[in-house]
């Protein structure tokens, strides 16, 4: 399979305002991926998995290394973000949130809604195209969401743990969704999460990070079939992998938040 | 609406079923039919006809407190002889003009101060010197700077309009989701496109805020510049009612104020529900 992004050396350091010290955020990050996958993103809170999707999709810069975008269509940004708080424009209504991205560049009426509509379709939120987002419940706001990303055409979305913020059954439903509809658009996605359950019913591959400063520590690749179900020996035999290298993890970013939290 | 939300939840717990809940839920919900509330209307029309028993009871002399009868009686004859319109329409020319040369310069000022951290701090030592200080108080000044006629009046006007426009637009600016302003640039929303797709409309709610401020702050300025150099408005009819002792003519000059205040809040609402519709 040919690689859609080639991520070389990448670091991100910050600067904690109050004292003054470089905090190491990201620490030589190598990965390529491959075009059509579902990439998860897993690691313990404060690894960076954040700050590494938001330097993919330009919200942030690198302090150094590069990455490559390979083969995207007509010079346009090649992503677009999902976020966890939704993010929609309170005073558009679901039909102009989702045709947010070809109104800004200057796409016609008629032809953005034609596109907002399919993708409304898609979603399942048929009959909702004049609502409000805040007449819908947290787990349609990310269905609109995920429809206006899809329909900025990028070749690959970017989710910052976009079901987090839900219910545990609407955030099964809507991890259904995901895949069916990251299969109906052969896109690629790269989903951060810090959820095994969600790396194991998503993802082709999950890179797994330590905690800080943020290194792949592993990269599992997940071959089992789709629709996936947690009870079935390979899940549980990959989630039982997946947990052992984390659990490492979130013990030191636990033990590290702690000292923080006493130098403070 | 908790009773929508309430039936869109099982929409996303069960796509299946989708389409059937959704035909069910896109109707639109009647509206809340007008029903007269009986214990307003007695209170208001109470006063009313308390005032007037009083009155015509001899209990207090008409030529303090005119009975609400003959005062509308007053304002009739005031307005079939075209008194009251002409100061009226002399009075709105100066509230329009002052009010709407303020708010536009104070939502276009406070939409770039909000959003231009240069422009904010070249603004910013001018709106705090000049902001706390009584927009009357300015008047007499405008009126050696600008003469007695209706230019320092509009001005006062304008003045007090402006800087509460201004600072509830900064309000808005900043108060605005960061997480939206991302979005929009992720979408590729250019620095044009940021200011008027998502500052202009997430700012709004605060700039009506504004603007009902500053429609009442322009009114009472109004009332206070009418009373010095001229010959017309609805202030200069209420001051001179009160020299000659018409207090008949001076309680509809205050009713007309009253009015007055009443239809701008009207008129902004309608334009709030124009503009914001989703709220």
């Amino acid at each position: 399979m040919p690689p859609i992004l080639e991520i070389r050396n990448v670091t991100k350091t910050w600067m904690r305002e109050r004292t003054g010290e470089t905090v190491l955020a990201l620490d030589g990050i190598d990965l390529t991926v491959v075009r059509g996958e579902f990439l998860i993103l897993l690691g313990p809170s404060g690894c960076g998995k954040s700050t590494l999707l938001q330097i993919v999709g330009d919200l942030e810069h690198p302090s150094s290394g590069a990455f490559t975008f390979t083969g995207q269509a007509g010079g346009r940004k090649p992503t677009t973000m999902v976020f966890q708080e939704y993010a929609l424009f309170p005073w558009r209504t679901v039909l102009d949130n989702i045709a947010f991205g070809p109104e800004m560049r200057g796409v016609v009426r008629q032809e953005r809604y034609e596109s907002a509509r399919r993708y409304i379709q898609l979603v399942h939120l048929d009959g909702f195209e004049n609502r409000y987002p805040h007449e819908l419940s947290g787990g349609m706001k990310q269905r609109v969401a995920l429809a206006r990303a899809l329909n900025n055409d990028p070749d690959m979305v970017l989710f910052d743990e976009p079901l987090a913020a839900l219910d545990a059954q609407t955030r099964r439903v809507l991890q259904n969704e995901l895949v069916r509809i990251w299969q109906a658009t052969g896109k690629t996605f790269i989903y951060v999460t810090h959820s095994l359950d969600e790396a194991i019913l998503l993802g082709d591959r999950v890179v797994v990070m330590t905690a800080r400063p943020g290194r792949i520590k592993e990269i599992v690749l997940l071959a089992m079939h789709r629709p996936r179900a947690l009870t079935r020996p390979a899940e549980v035999q990959a989630l039982e992998r997946l947990e052992n290298l984390l659990k490492e993890e979130v013990t030191r970013a636990l033990a590290e938040e702690e000292s923080d939290a006493r130098h403070e | 609406m908790p009773a929508t939300s309430e039936r869109t939840a099982p929409q996303t717990t069960s796509p299946a079923t989708a389409p059937r809940t959704v035909s069910g839920i896109t109707k639109v919900p009647p509206r809340r039919r007008w029903r007269p509330n009986w214990i307003k209307i007695v209170s208001s029309l109470g006063i009313l006809v308390a005032w007037e028993v009083v009155v015509r009871a001899g209990q207090i002399s008409p030529l303090i407190l005119p009975s609400p009868l003959s005062l509308i009686e007053t304002m009739w004859a005031m307005v079939i002889s075209g008194l009251l319109f002409k100061h009226v329409g002399i009075s709105l020319y100066r509230f329009a003009v002052g009010f709407l040369l303020g708010s536009a310069l104070g939502i276009v000022l406070g939409l770039l101060a909000g959003s231009i951290r240069w422009v904010g701090d070249l603004i910013d030592p001018w709106v705090a010197a000049l902001y706390p200080i009584p927009k009357s108080a300015l008047f007499p000044l405008f009126m050696m700077w600008f003469g007695l006629g209706d230019r320092s009046k509009i001005v006062t006007i304008f003045t007090g309009v402006i800087f509460l426009v201004l600072v509830n637009t900064v309000t808005g600016v900043k108060g605005i989701n960061p997480v939206l302003l991302k979005a929009a640039k992720d979408l590729g929303a250019n620095r044009f496109q940021l200011f008027r797709k998502v500052i202009l409309p997430g700012a709004l709610p605060n700039v009506f805020t504004g603007l009902r401020l500053g429609a009442g702050i322009g009114l009472i300025l109004l009332f206070i510049t009418e009373i010095e150099a001229t010959k017309a408005g609805l202030g200069f009819l209420l001051w001179e009612s009160y020299q000659l002792m018409q207090v008949k003519q001076g309680f509809v000059a205050v009713v007309t104020f009253g009015i007055l205040g009443v239809l701008a809040t009207w008129a902004l609402q309608a334009f709030e529900r124009v503009v914001c519709p989703y709220r």
